[in-house]
């Protein structure tokens, strides 16, 4: 990496305060309330009034969670909520997946960045969070166990690729190669685990799993389809940029659930197949259409002197886009597609709403249908929003991250 | 700028063959002709210098010695290739061109040293470790081995095109084209740029170079041609230019920069 980023210069301008260092503790905290809470009376009023209205909310967050809630909602429905329909003696499939997956995220961020105070402190509490439900009422045992592995998988990968030396080398390229192409196959691996070699069908996928696949299916296809459409449409033949243009303003024009309706209804009868392929289809095309889009926004942010300057250099027309103009088009999108990312997690929930596909989302639905959890709807509710929150979470920090690592050779 | 005479042994201008040879060349942008019926014809080794006030064509013309821009109507030969539609001979016309430009124009998500080399393992298809030599050698011949794995962003401006110049030396070019490469740079890093010109023209390089810079015509150039409104309007020696100019257009404008 580059050199240390230079100190913030107001910091080192400021000689340290010795009269304020000797006093004690108390008395600071005493300036500090008093200068940055109750500074005036109108301050003060506010101050109260704020305090009153977080105790408020505090107690009724710590009340509901800790004496209210009937948990046993989440807990009495774990499988139904994580899997669903997924046939249960192939339980270490899906672990298997899990721990592959942490396995990369161990492997990548010893790669390309390190894992700071804050993250290990994320992993612990998102770690607990997960023990604690998968624990709770002593049944899941092995899954418990399982999950542990998969956190030490992360943390093994981690110290693999952290102890190697940063400064450019051939095994430092060998090293980024490596785990780039884990991540291209990452999604295809899982897919054969899941599924291939006597396990599930298609149709089994079901609950959180879903999700988990149906996120990284559309996310990954519509990438994949949005590099062309973009350059068809950014294309001088008028044929090509005509054709993509329709493409991306027919399938932005109507929501992603009219689109699934289309999934159900209509490519039925037009390419049939797994209603759950027919899905990560529409997912794909969609997201692609936006994706596309700011991507090409990229392609025109980028100077033209890029262009000449390969051209000049004698590379034709495929290795310029391949090899100049994508890697920073790409790198530039990233802010924008991270967020299509993230939204196109979240609408993965749509599909249970039309599809007879059934998600987390919908297995909440059906966790919550059963009689004696009927009372129990916004505990069912809260825990599908703090999952989906969590997963948005760790996908918004692994993009900051990314932005970060790729930002050494920006303009 | 003080430099010592320039002596050029190897270079015998006088039987050199023509390396560029334009006739009649006309481009238009639009409505606006940005060259005028130019031709020129320009020895190997030979430097020459292309003076002219902005939007005089000066650039344009250049640009279509590499194809950067397409010439309307009549004939650029570079090194007996002709400059047409066929794709073939634009390539062995780009491998043969080397340029520079006014905003360096590195890549700037790659390393100096895969700016470098990035032409020859993908044009020539160099092995890796060949192209890294290579690089490095050039690197030193520009005065920066030290900056090879930095990134474009971490150098000076004076670095940058530096390191632009060996991206183009790295093809092996017969033909280096300058497109003001010293405008976009502070002052004190002119001279840096300069120098390195100056000694690639010592070692026989046929440059064709857009410059406000009146010293390195005055010292480097065999030749100096004027633009004006898109028209090859005199050329000559950088003494006749400078002591005895013809055109009072060209008089107009050396009274305007000197």
């Amino acid at each position: 990496m580059a050199e240390m980023p230079a100190p913030n210069p107001q910091r080192i301008v400021l000689p340290p305060h010795r009269e304020r260092a000797r006093r004690p503790r108390t008395v600071r905290l005493r300036e500090w309330v008093r200068r940055n809470l109750f500074h005036s009376r109108s301050g003060s009023v506010l101050t109260i009034i704020t305090a009153a209205l977080l105790g408020l909310l505090v107690y009724g967050v710590v009340y509901f969670v800790f004496v209210d809630a009937n948990w046993r909602v989440i807990t009495d429905n774990r499988w139904l909520l994580f899997a669903g329909g997924y046939p249960m003696d192939q339980e270490w499939r899906l672990w298997f997946s899990v721990g592959f997956v942490f396995l990369l995220i161990g492997l990548a961020y010893g790669t390309w960045a390190s894992l700071g105070r804050r993250d290990h402190l994320f992993i612990v509490l998102a770690s607990g969070f997960v023990i604690l439900l998968l624990a709770h009422g002593g049944a899941a045992i092995w899954s418990t166990l399982w999950y542990l592995i998969a956190v030490a998988l992360l943390y093994a990968g981690y110290a693999i690729t952290i102890r190697i030396p940063r400064d450019a080398g051939p095994a430092r390229t060998a090293q980024q190669r490596v785990v780039a192409g884990l991540m291209i196959a990452a999604l295809p691996i899982v897919l054969i685990a899941l599924l291939a070699f006597g396990g599930a069908r298609p149709r089994e996928l079901d609950g959180f799993v879903l999700n988990l696949v149906l996120a990284p299916v559309g996310i990954a296809g519509g990438l994949v389809i949005a590099i062309p459409l973009a350059l068809g449409r950014a294309s001088r033949l008028k044929a090509i940029s005509w054709t993509c243009t329709t493409y991306i303003e027919v399938v932005r024009g109507a929501p992603l659930l009219g689109w699934l309706f289309v999934a159900l209804f209509i490519l039925d009868d037009v390419i049939g197949g797994e209603l759950i392929v027919r899905a990560m289809v529409v997912l794909a095309v969609f997201t692609a259409a936006y994706m596309a889009e700011y991507i090409r926004g990229a392609l025109q942010a980028l100077p033209f002197g890029q262009y000449e300057a390969a051209h000049a250099v004698g590379l034709n027309q495929v290795q310029t886009t391949q090899l100049i103009i994508m890697p920073q088009a790409l790198r530039i999108s990233i802010p924008p597609m991270v967020g299509q990312a993230i939204s196109i997690w979240k609408d993965t929930t749509l599909v249970s709403v039309i599809l007879p596909l059934r998600e987390l989302k919908g297995n909440a639905d059906s966790a919550i249908a059963q009689f004696e959890f009927t009372p129990d709807r916004i505990e069912a509710y809260v825990f599908v929003a703090v999952v989906f929150w969590v997963v948005a979470f760790i996908m918004s920090r692994i993009s900051q991250r990314v932005e970060g690592s790729l930002g050494i050779g920006e303009r | 700028m003080t430099t010592e005479p320039a002596t050029m042994p190897e270079r015998n201008l006088e039987s050199a063959d023509d390396i560029i040879i334009a006739e009649g060349v006309d481009k238009w942008f639009g409505d606006f002709q940005a060259l005028d019926n130019v031709s020129m014809r320009i020895k190997e080794h030979e430097i020459v210098v292309v003076l002219g006030p902005s939007g005089s064509g000066k650039s344009t013309f250049i640009r279509c010695l590499n194809r950067l821009e397409e010439h309307d109507k009549g004939r650029i030969v570079i090194d007996g290739i002709e400059m047409n539609d066929d794709v073939r001979n634009l390539n062995a016309i780009r491998s043969e061109v080397g340029m520079v430009f006014q905003q360096f124009n590195l890549f700037p998500h790659l390393s100096v040293m895969n700016n470098i080399t990035l032409g020859p393992r993908k044009v020539r298809r160099m092995p890796k470790l060949d192209a890294d030599a290579l690089a490095m050698q050039l690197l030193e011949r520009v005065g920066i081995p030290e900056q090879a794995e930095k990134y474009p962003s971490q150098l000076s401006g004076g670095q940058q095109q530096r390191v632009a110049i060996a991206r183009a030396l790295a093809m092996q070019p017969k033909i280096m084209l300058f497109d003001e490469p010293t405008s976009a740079l502070d002052p004190e890093m002119i001279k840096e740029v300069l120098d390195v010109m100056q000694e690639l023209a010592r070692s026989g390089m046929t440059m064709i170079v857009v410059t406000h810079e009146m010293g390195f015509a005055r010292e480097v150039a065999d030749r100096l041609m004027f633009f004006d409104e898109g028209a090859l309007v005199e050329e000559g020696t950088p003494q006749h230019f400078f002591e005895n100019p013809q055109e009072d257009r060209t008089k107009l404008f050396l009274s305007q920069i000197l």
